[in-house]
């Protein structure tokens, strides 16, 4: 059975080294010649094609103190992704292990729903290119099937990042909350937003000040569409029929009328 | 037949039925294709088609392991870092946890800064030049240009023996006169020497060492030299409580910058505002030193607190990109002597370039100033302080004082041991010199990367010639440098006096608020 994994970002670990972001620039083969594919335009948060991964600093306060944070940001690989739903294409795809995966180059139209449907703006295009793809984080997908962490978590100095089973990360996350109250602000960002994520993060700094969208629903966005969305074959089988009664009610009260 | 039929066919109407036929068969197409799917998921495979060092692919077992990069902050004065050329090689933290004690020794989350003592260190270990040197070249270059600006250079003591090497000269090899010469090329419109200030320093320091042997001032022993601006910071970092130990004499080079802008300026008869004082050092953290708010001293002295005593630090490295940039082949220039009154050096200073140097030259012109003799030959060759050795002690006899013992540290992991010893009061010593960087300023953060990582051999190279220099030369004491006395005469009346204090002493100031110490003992 396939267990399902993910990563804890504590951010009062991080320095900002900026490690992560080389390591999967490396792995990854991001180099200058895939971010031209940006065509020079950046998302919100420093995201952009051929970047999957970035370290944002934030200066805040904190307990009256002046203190500056660290925040890595990529695909936080959501355990119900819309993105996915989304893809008419299938050219996203959700891994049993964790990944949110954009396995779909050939068949990706370039379309965006993916980029629009994403509550955390992760998604970026290939503006530079004549036909613009997705460009995304795949959670080093070929190291976990080799059973390593993905290349960013390797490379984290202070062991900010640490990879694990979903379900230990989220056991170490509330120990350390229980821990250290002090320390930490009582939240683990992913642990329910849009049904949870595969990435969960701890700070001692309130979420809403780090560029976290702290605004999305608790509960998975397909759980608000199913309640329509499941509606559809019932419609699609009742509503034909419907018309055909009717097709075949007016066509035997014609007959009637005319033959008799 | 055939033909009729198509006839028939092309001439048939588009009926509302067969349109409505053919929109359901498009539909029920389109439905297909979309619950089937154009692939199957998972099938091509994006990301992942690079390379990581083979320790990242390996279990972690830190902190045998070193692994990633060190962290520098945006705004940093003096390093700058380029994520696109680092591949993780980890020198930089080797450099940074092992040799410098710097990174793995603050509690984490950090608080509102990066703790980084500016050593460079981590970009002499960076084979692929991914961490240098903040680049000040270009505007150095625009002061040259300009003709309004008396544009002044200073040179340290540690560069005139491993410039040559950017230009295929051995370590170790003395260029001094050839820097000159390189300079009045370059267009600065006078060269002089740090190593002026450095027997400035000594007459300071020694007269303050005296102070505290003989208990004429507040502040307790041991002394500590001051003159290395990574160290300062350091001690300001993780011993605060250390810092009453410092010397409060400036750095050679903020000594220089002081004296630039209002001795020289009133001898020669400029406008301070007009001069531009630019110093050569081997080393990065100077850049952060001139930027010290506190460094501004000339500028109090005329009223004018904008003007800076040192305005920009050019590292060994960026000096040669510039020669190289000009077309100017070191080797092949002759040598020059520096500019007269603030030019004239002595044996004492050039040997503050290697660690036990300054504790050395110290040493001479405290025992001049207590005996009022010329120290023996023992003391003109002090070699318990000489060499490669993490922490060196030595004693020495001094009549009318007594035993004198002395301990250098080079290598801030190695200062360590000693400032331990000193906050724990089990410290012997009277007077400690500590320079940031392993084998002194000769192995300074921005020097030429010969070897990369560094190597002692070179260290040892740069060491040997600067002994050698100083045994070849006449006078090899401080207190016999003539224009240091002139200085003295002329301008600030005796050492240690009111205007020597207000121009080349400084105050520190503990930064144990930027962050929460590891004890050592309790280090993972």
């Amino acid at each position: 059975m396939t267990e399902e994994k993910g990563v804890l970002v504590d951010i009062t670990r991080c320095i900002g080294c900026g490690a992560c972001t080389v390591a999967c620039r490396m792995h990854n083969k991001l180099d200058g010649a895939t971010e031209k594919k940006a065509g020079g335009r950046e998302r919100e948060g420093g995201l952009v094609a051929g970047r999957w991964t970035v370290v944002n600093a934030y200066d805040v306060m904190r307990n009256g103190e002046p203190v500056r944070r660290f925040v890595k940001r990529q695909c936080l690989h959501c355990r119900e992704p819309v993105c996915v739903e989304v893809c008419f294409a299938r050219g996203l795809a959700k891994a049993p292990d964790g990944p949110v995966l954009y396995s779909g180059r050939r068949v990706c139209v370039g379309c965006r729903y993916c980029q629009l449907a994403c509550p955390f703006g992760v998604i970026t295009m290939e503006w530079g290119e004549v036909f613009s793809r997705v460009s995304k984080c795949q959670m080093c997908y070929d190291r976990l099937q080799e059973g390593l962490a993905p290349a960013c978590v390797a490379a984290c100095t202070t062991e900010a990042l640490q990879f694990g089973r979903r379900d230990d990360l989220l056991h170490e996350a509330r120990q350390r909350i229980a821990k250290h109250p002090d320390r930490y602000v009582p939240h683990i960002f992913g642990e329910k937003e849009v049904g949870g994520t595969n990435w969960l993060y701890l700070s001692d700094v309130p979420f809403a000040e780090l560029g976290f969208n702290t605004e999305v629903m608790d509960k998975s966005i397909t759980t608000y569409t199913w309640k329509y969305i499941r509606k559809a074959p019932i419609l699609a089988v009742s509503l034909p029929l419907v018309f055909a009664a009717l097709y075949v009610y007016t066509k035997r009260r014609n007959e009637n009328e005319h033959g008799h | 037949m055939a033909e009729l039929e198509r006839g028939e066919e092309q001439r048939r109407e588009i009926t509302r039925r067969t349109f409505l036929k053919l929109m359901s068969g498009l539909g029920l197409a389109g439905v297909a294709v979309l619950s089937g799917g154009c692939l199957k998921p998972l099938a091509e495979q994006v990301g992942g088609e690079g390379w990581l060092p083979p320790r990242y692919g390996t279990p972690d077992i830190r902190p045998d392991q070193i692994r990633g990069k060190v962290s520098i902050n945006k705004d940093d004065p003096a390093l700058v870092v380029d994520d696109r050329l680092c591949d993780l090689c980890g020198r930089c933290v080797e450099a940074c946890h092992k040799v410098q004690s710097v990174f793995g020794y603050y509690q984490l989350p950090i608080k509102d800064e990066v703790i980084c003592v500016h050593c460079g260190q981590c970009a002499l270990a960076c084979s692929p030049g991914a961490i240098r040197e903040r680049d000040d070249t270009a505007q150095v270059e625009e002061w040259l240009r300009d003709p309004s600006k008396f544009v002044v250079v200073q040179t340290a003591p540690a560069t005139r023996v491993s410039l040559g090497e950017e230009f295929g000269l051995l370590p170790g090899t003395w260029v001094a006169g050839q820097q000159v010469a390189a300079l009045r090329r370059l267009g600065f419109d006078a060269v002089m020497d740090t190593n002026f200030t450095a027997d400035l320093t000594i007459m300071e320091e020694a007269t303050e060492l005296i102070k505290r042997v003989k208990g004429e001032c507040p502040q307790p022993l041991p002394l500590i030299t001051s003159c290395s601006p990574g160290w300062i910071k350091f001690c300001e970092y993780f011993y605060p409580e250390l810092l009453p130990h410092l010397s409060t004499c400036k750095s050679p080079q903020q000594m220089f910058g002081a004296l630039v802008k209002t001795y020289y300026a009133k001898v020669m008869g400029l406008d301070p505002e007009n001069i531009v004082s630019v110093s050569i050092m081997p080393c990065t953290a100077k850049k952060f030193e001139a930027k010290r708010p506190e460094m501004n001293s000339s500028g109090i002295y005329w009223g004018k607190p904008e003007i800076r005593d040192v305005d920009a630090v050019l590292t060994t490295r960026e000096l040669a990109r510039m020669l190289k940039k000009s077309g100017l082949h070191l080797a092949t220039l002759p040598a020059e002597e520096y500019n007269s009154l603030m030019g004239e050096s002595t044996g004492a200073a050039t040997i503050f370039g290697a660690t036990g140097g300054v504790m050395e030259a110290a040493v001479r012109t405290f025992y001049f100033f207590v005996t009022g003799e010329a120290p023996p030959p023992q003391l003109m060759e002090l070699t318990p302080v000489r060499g490669l050795t993490g922490v060196k002690e030595g004693k020495l006899t001094i009549p009318g004082v007594g035993q004198v013992q002395v301990a250098v540290a080079h290598g801030l992991a190695n200062a360590r041991v000693v400032l331990e010893a000193v906050k724990a009061g089990q410290a012997p010593w009277h007077f400690i010199e500590v320079m940031a960087c392993p084998g002194g300023c000769i192995g300074g953060g921005g020097q030429p990367k010969t070897v990369v990582p560094p190597s002692d051999e070179v260290r040892q190279q740069r060491i040997a010639a600067l002994y050698e220099a100083d045994a070849q030369m006449a006078k090899r004491e401080s207190h016999e440098n003539a224009e240091l006395a002139a200085l003295y005469q002329n301008f600030l009346g005796h050492p240690s006096s009111k205007l020597a204090h207000e121009l080349l002493h400084t105050k520190y100031y503990s930064r144990a608020d930027k962050l929460v110490r590891v004890e050592p003992a309790g280090r993972s």
